[in-house]
């Protein structure tokens, strides 16, 4: 965000965490389950 | 297309109403895409049973065709295009999960020659898009724009650039409209230039990641080759959006030189900023099959559930192209990109084709 904007009134939420963490948490997630063996198989 | 890239960014206002937003697009990804599925398995079938000469269309040129036919044709309505602007949040989880394919020593034994085709294509697009810029006398930020779309990343590079060079949204616009068409353009072309070559799985994966630019297009163009080449396609291609910090810093400076954008300060936070965090996940599930956390059974379950995030990626790669609205962006920018494109997939044609004999791919 440009300097310009830092004075408004309104300032817009910054996002919590950008898309690409929130890829990796699902990756993770999916990994942990397929690990602990909660997807024992998935299908194609 | 532009749409689907200003959808991305809205902030969230309420988390749970921005997630159920979300649903209908990804329901309508996840259905078109499974129908390129159904199509791939039955109509070659069918052409078999009843004589025909069909060729075996594979999924993802499938899912692509149907997303493209709909965007085209009735357009996507309001409902759908949040869902359908998460195609990269799939993208980069599929990568992520793409990782446990890869032992940690084979991505440092192919990522070795890799990096260094990919600095010669990042120095050479620099340079093709730069000069064809001035030739055909774009404004300097547009022709930076372009040479970062063309160079790294595509999309992102674009978004990343526009931000730390303070470009016009005009600009990136057309800088992003043509990268995208091209991108879509190198689906249909790619394939077929690779098979008059005959070009191995191995060679025609790192062209892919080397010469077309957006991430999304890069891995369905390998994709569509072969599996094996879609994985190189995946592995090059990432290789180059590790690098994309340090071509926007390069650029960010540049233009902070000639007092046209806000002067750097702290550099390596603007690198951790700009570094892709999915290429961190890949090398860390990648380093987690290496030490055998998975057996392989569940690899082949990773291995699928990454098949599944591509198929929503390949469905939204369809979807996001709109023809009509790419062609409003004007000839000039799509004509130096053409050009540019044209002369990076020769001139990294001809690189592969070095490496094939150096390496023996």
């Amino acid at each position: 965000m440009s300097k310009g904007n830092e004075g408004a009134l309104v300032t817009p939420r910054k996002r919590w965490l950008s898309l690409d963490t929130w890829a990796v948490l699902l990756a993770f997630a999916l990994a942990a389950l397929v690990r602990a063996g909660v997807f024992k198989h998935v299908p194609w | 297309m532009a749409d689907a890239v200003l959808l991305a960014q809205v902030q969230p206002a309420r988390p749970v109403a921005q997630f159920v937003k979300l649903i209908p697009g990804v329901l309508l990804l996840a259905g078109v895409g499974y129908a390129g599925k159904l199509l791939e398995q039955n109509v070659w079938k069918y052409a078999k049973d009843h004589h025909w000469t069909f060729p075996n269309i594979e999924y993802v040129l499938w899912a692509i065709l149907i997303g493209l036919a709909i965007s085209n044709t009735v357009g996507i309505p309001q409902i759908f295009r949040a869902g359908v602007a998460t195609y990269e949040f799939w993208l980069k989880a599929g990568i992520v999960l793409l990782g446990a394919r890869f032992l940690l020593g084979d991505v440092l034994k192919l990522g070795g020659p890799t990096l260094a085709l990919v600095l010669i294509e990042i120095v050479g697009a620099i340079a093709f898009m730069t000069l064809l810029g001035r030739v055909f006398g774009l404004k300097p930020k547009l022709a930076t724009l372009l040479a970062v779309g063309s160079a790294v990343c595509g999309v992102s590079a674009i978004i990343a650039t526009k931000g730390a060079i303070e470009a016009d949204d005009e600009d990136s616009s057309f800088a992003i409209a043509a990268i995208l068409a091209l991108g879509a353009l190198a689906l249909f072309t790619f394939p077929l230039i690779g098979h008059s070559l005959h070009l191995s799985d191995h060679a025609y994966g790192v062209w892919s990641g080397l010469a077309v630019d957006n991430t999304a297009e890069a891995a369905a163009a390998g994709a569509l080759y072969s599996d094996a080449a879609g994985k190189l396609a995946v592995l090059t291609k990432t290789t180059r959006n590790a690098l994309i910090g340090f071509v926007v810093l390069a650029y960010a400076i540049y233009w902070a030189s000639k007092g046209q954008a806000q002067a750097v300060g702290n550099k390596a936070a603007f690198l951790w900023q700009k570094f892709p965090k999915f290429v961190l996940g890949f090398l860390l599930i990648s380093l987690l099959a290496t030490l055998a956390v998975f057996n392989k059974e569940q690899i082949g379950a990773l291995a699928n559930l990454s098949r599944w995030a591509f198929l929503l990626t390949f469905a939204g790669v369809g979807l996001r192209t709109n023809f009509r609205q790419l062609a409003k962006q004007g000839l000039r920018p799509f004509a130096v990109g053409a050009i540019g494109e044209v002369l990076i997939a020769v001139f990294t044609l001809g690189l592969v084709y070095g490496a094939q004999r150096i390496f023996h791919w």
